[in-house]
């Protein structure tokens, strides 16, 4: 059991460095891995693990929480959620506080300069995915419509508006 | 550095961020609570922080949290504003995971998440749109956008390395030019 937990935690921490530009792209990987491979979950309780997650508040990696909990209780959740999370967030909070040191010098304004256009263009990409997947027919095509034109004013905080969404289409049956 | 935040504050709006950012796209909710509502960041510096965080490995919310975090707190920022971003999701996604492993609950929301799919996209959208009106300038910086959301959009290039392509690129066409 020990060596199991080793191996689910070093799964989940090397799936967390082979994660860029956002969740997405390693949920493949991360499906191959804990199904396919190790059999921690089906491939059912996958999907609505996948689905619970992204009914949920925060990032969608918390998916680990129910891989860990049903392959180990809850210190497996507890394991698994932390190797996915607690090493990035270190690298990350030390390239930060290290770069605030750098960031007067010329090279390092140019290198900020050159980054920021791939930040908004991975930011537009995005939009572009979640477009694609989000709206499919003219329902949907207005909610996401009437968002930005709510969005624009400023007056209504973005997650009443999702929440209100979230309602109108549960009421229609989308 | 001195601390431009108190952490308490970090703490309460991280903390509601983390409760409140749903359905994808959840950087835009970020944009809105410390860029829009509290002006603790200017917009590029806001892109500098995501920037990093979507190059660096790991969850990019997480990340990026933990950046805005940095820069606003320094280390203490950073954990707890983190820290404030994870658990209140956690908690929720633990709690639901006790139900559909003991109680038999299954997720049957598709139509509410449709419907909550499709605001984001409007979220995102907007949010998109505000950070390119105040912070892109010069034609090589919308080169370089425009070409990542080629890559990574439409063409399906997978994002690192649409990334290993464009940001040497975009580095190069942006570097130091004479003495300034």
């Amino acid at each position: 059991m020990i060596l199991d937990l080793a191996r689910m935690t070093w799964t989940f921490l090397w799936l967390s460095l082979i994660c860029v530009g956002g969740g997405l792209g390693v949920i493949p990987e991360l499906q191959r891995q804990v199904v396919d491979r190790f059999h921690w979950v089906t491939a059912r309780e996958f999907l609505d693990g996948y689905t619970l997650s992204q009914l949920t508040p925060g990032p969608t990696m918390l998916v680990s929480i129910f891989v860990g909990y049903r392959a180990h209780g809850i210190l497996g959740a507890f394991l698994a959620t932390a190797a996915m999370f607690l090493p990035t967030a270190v690298l990350t909070a030390v390239i930060t506080r290290h770069w605030a040191t750098l960031r007067d010098r010329p090279w390092a304004r140019a290198c900020e300069r050159g980054l920021a256009p791939i930040g908004i263009g991975l930011m537009a990409a995005g939009v572009y995915t979640l477009a694609r997947s989000g709206i499919h027919d003219w329902a949907t095509g207005s909610l996401a419509l009437i968002a930005v034109a709510v969005l624009s004013t400023g007056w209504l905080p973005p997650v009443l508006l999702v929440l209100g969404a979230g309602i109108v289409g549960w009421l229609m049956g989308l | 550095m001195t601390d431009r935040v108190r952490l308490s504050r970090i703490v309460q709006v991280f903390g509601w961020t983390g409760l409140t950012s749903l359905g994808g796209g959840r950087s835009a909710y970020f944009y809105d609570a410390v860029v829009m509502r509290r002006a603790w960041l200017k917009s590029h510096e806001f892109i500098q922080d995501l920037t990093l965080s979507q190059l660096l490995p790991g969850p990019s919310f997480n990340n990026l949290g933990v950046a805005l975090g940095v820069r606003l707190a320094g280390w203490r920022g950073g954990a707890w504003g983190a820290l404030a971003l994870l658990v209140p999701g956690a908690l929720i996604l633990l709690g639901l995971t006790l139900l559909y492993f003991h109680v038999g609950f299954t997720p049957n929301t598709a139509s509410a998440m449709h419907g909550m799919g499709a605001a984001v996209v409007g979220l995102v959208f907007i949010t998109t749109a505000r950070m390119i009106r105040a912070s892109m300038r010069g034609g090589r910086a919308i080169v370089v956008a425009a070409a990542i959301f080629v890559l990574v959009g439409p063409l399906h290039v997978n994002t690192g390395l649409g990334v290993l392509i464009m940001v040497p690129l975009s580095l190069w066409l942006h570097r130091p030019r004479g003495r300034s």
